[in-house]
């Protein structure tokens, strides 16, 4: 029987690179060679450097496959230094969806910080895509300055579309910057939603994990419904390296994205 | 299913067979220890089935140290290549187990461990005499195999009695039906007084049992408190990569003239490195809990999904400790 290689990566060519702020660029690849559903992961290889994870940022049912991607170490650099027609690779996809199913009808409070908005537009995009099976989609995002803020470019349009309630804060501002100021949590101190029936999801540094983790819970919502993207050291993607393991989990598998209920009882969950 | 004899005079005949069909490796006593090495015809055979577990673990063979895993941009096709196991003990069996857990049994499958896996053929052997490093008992082994063997072996006066455990190995003693008798009720019996005087003496090397709800305490324990138990740790994570259930391991690729190879080596959690996260974050930077998490991986984690711990009481991490830190005395205190 021919047997699928987990480990090799699809060849595919970026198509197209777009810098969204000094450190973070979104890469757009020519194709979908997989299908994957929002909250999925996949490996990125530059070839001959090594592979990371990503979660996609395009839609679901985009016809592109697209990452965003902060500039951080090794393999990201030199990404960074690839051009548009160059070979990179991709596999996957691996672990959990985030389940979409449980969110239809209600009101869905997301927060993001830096470059996790990536995942989340990912997730924001499908919800999109299906937007009257949603009572309300709530975005609460904040970056460290206003050149930070990653997605300006489409952010307007977000904005004003119906349902849809955006607010934004930077850690410091400058002399054009209006809006609000302070890390993301000032923005969470009034939650318009229905704390006790909605889902909270998060994506963000893992200091901003742990502190927006406290304020939702003590906002109310559930520990169950309280959605949170971990970070961790990855190899293999598919629950056999033992690398991503956090407490019982493997996050590769398990993930990427646990809820409160289930890693609370882990010391120090956040990195 | 039956059980057959292999006399004594037979046994090379048997192996000679074996190595028509693919690599066949056996216990072999050089100075102290028995090394796992491969049967050459042209070689003297002096297998050694009477002492203790090879210096070397099977994983050597299911699960190379390195491997090329894919290739890029396109990948490559890998053929398996048949072979046997003589002489393998009951603890590197629940090194095999935890492997084919780990590898096969969640998809996706690991292609390049189910290629090795199936063309392998397991003859495991008794074990007439644990010594001071031998702990298989406590975590729920007899020192024969009885599961993830194809057949396993006891060596007694008339030969060896061979006790076929999975069809496979049935049909390996049939296609040679020539070579084996049947095991008598004396073979049988003096098999049993074998099996009876090795488990008095691992009774003896190990008074105590592991507390019965051992994940749990390993669980809720603080990870501080392995401060003192690693204080003797010179840090060579040699009891990690001499380990029959240690699966752990890394991707990375090399550069060749117009390929890329992923190669895949064997890792271990106790690298200060192992867990360490983008931009330079890392959730176990202390040795204390690197200890911890490994305690957790093989005696909780995995017990708690399993069922078993990965852990082979084979006593390899112990012996070759320059720290002389023994698995045994940390697990008791629990
Ligand atoms: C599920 C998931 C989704 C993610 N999604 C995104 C996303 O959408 N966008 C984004 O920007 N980030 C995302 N990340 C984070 C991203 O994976 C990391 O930023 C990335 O791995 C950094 O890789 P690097 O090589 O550039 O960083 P480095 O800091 O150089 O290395 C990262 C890791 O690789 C190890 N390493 C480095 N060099 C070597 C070597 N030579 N050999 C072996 N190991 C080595 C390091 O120890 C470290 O653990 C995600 C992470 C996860 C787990
Ligand atoms: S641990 Fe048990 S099975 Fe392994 S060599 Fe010792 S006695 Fe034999
Ligand atoms: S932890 Fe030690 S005793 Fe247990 S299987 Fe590994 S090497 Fe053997
Ligand atoms: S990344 Fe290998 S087990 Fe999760």
């Amino acid at each position: 029987m021919a047997m699928v290689n987990p480990y090799y990566p699809i060849p595919i060519k970026i198509k197209k690179i777009i810098p969204e702020t000094p450190t973070i660029t979104t890469f757009i690849l020519d194709g979908k060679p997989m299908q994957f559903e929002a909250g999925q992961f996949m490996e990125l290889t530059v070839p001959g450097i090594g592979e990371a994870p990503f979660t996609p940022s395009s839609s679901p049912y985009a016809d592109d496959l697209e990452f965003t991607i902060m500039k951080v170490g090794r393999v990201t650099s030199s990404l960074f230094s690839c051009k548009e027609g160059d070979t990179v690779g991709v596999r996957g996809p691996f672990g959990k969806p985030y389940p979409l199913d449980k969110f239809r009808g209600k009101e869905i409070y997301i927060v993001g910080g830096g470059v996790g908005f990536a995942p989340l537009r990912s997730l924001f995009l499908a919800l999109l895509h299906n937007i009257k099976d949603y009572k309300k989609l709530y975005i609460r995002y904040g970056a460290r300055t206003p050149e930070d803020i990653v997605y300006r470019r489409l952010l307007p349009e977000w904005e004003n579309t119906k349902g849809v309630d955006i607010v934004l804060t930077v850690d410091v501002g400058n002399n054009s910057w209006k809006g609000n100021v302070g890390v993301v949590t000032v923005i969470l101190d009034d939650i318009p939603v229905d704390v006790a029936k909605s889902p909270a999801i998060v994506c963000g540094p893992p200091i901003m994990l742990k502190f927006v983790t406290q304020r939702l819970i003590e906002a109310g919502f559930n520990h169950d419904s309280i959605y949170l993207s971990m970070e961790s050291n990855m190899s293999c993607g598919i629950g056999k390296c033992n690398h991503c393991r956090i407490g019982e989990y493997y996050v590769c598998k398990d993930g990427p994205v646990l809820t409160w209920d289930e890693i609370k009882h882990i010391e120090e969950p956040f990195v | 299913m039956k059980i057959y004899l292999l006399p004594s005079d037979n046994l090379f005949d048997f192996v000679l067979k074996l190595a028509e069909d693919g690599s066949v490796f056996y216990p072999k006593l050089e100075d102290r220890a028995t090394h796992l090495v491969r049967f050459d015809k042209d070689k003297k055979f002096e297998p050694d089935f009477t002492h203790i577990r090879t210096a070397e673990t099977v994983k050597h063979i299911l699960f190379p140290s390195r491997d090329v895993v894919a290739t890029f941009p396109k990948d490559e096709k890998r053929k398996g290549e048949k072979q046997f196991l003589l002489g393998v003990k009951a603890c590197d069996l629940r090194g095999v187990e935890v492997y084919d857990r780990v590898f096969l049994k969640t998809d996706p499958v690991d292609p390049f461990y189910r290629l090795k896996r199936e063309n392998t053929l397991i003859i495991s052997a008794d074990c007439p005499e644990p010594d001071d490093y031998c702990f298989c008992n406590l975590v729920g082994l007899h020192p024969y195999g009885e599961t993830v063997c194809d057949i396993n072996i006891t060596e007694v006066s008339n030969g060896f009695v061979f006790e076929p455990v999975s069809p496979q190995g049935e049909k390996l003693v049939q296609a040679h039906a020539k070579l084996f008798e049947e095991a008598s009720a004396d073979d049988l019996k003096e098999r049993e007084k074998l099996r009876r005087e090795a488990q008095k003496t691992l009774g003896k090397v190990n008074e105590k049992e592991f507390s019965k709800d051992l994940p749990d305490r390993v669980e809720s324990s603080d990870r501080r408190t392995m401060h003192k138990a690693r204080e003797n740790c010179v840090e060579c994570y040699g009891c990690l990569h001499c380990c029959p259930t240690c699966y752990c391991f890394l991707l990375s690729d090399f550069k060749k003239a117009k390929t890329v190879e992923r190669v895949r080596t064997w890792d271990a959690c106790y690298y200060p490195a192992y867990a360490r996260v983008g931009g330079g974050a890392n959730p176990r930077s202390n040795l204390d809990e690197r200890f911890w998490n490994r305690f957790n991986c093989k005696f909780n984690y995995f017990h708690k999904y399993e069922g078993i711990y990965a852990c082979a009481g084979c006593g390899r991490c112990y012996r070759g400790c320059s720290g002389k830190i023994d698995i045994r005395e940390i697990l008791w205190q629990w």
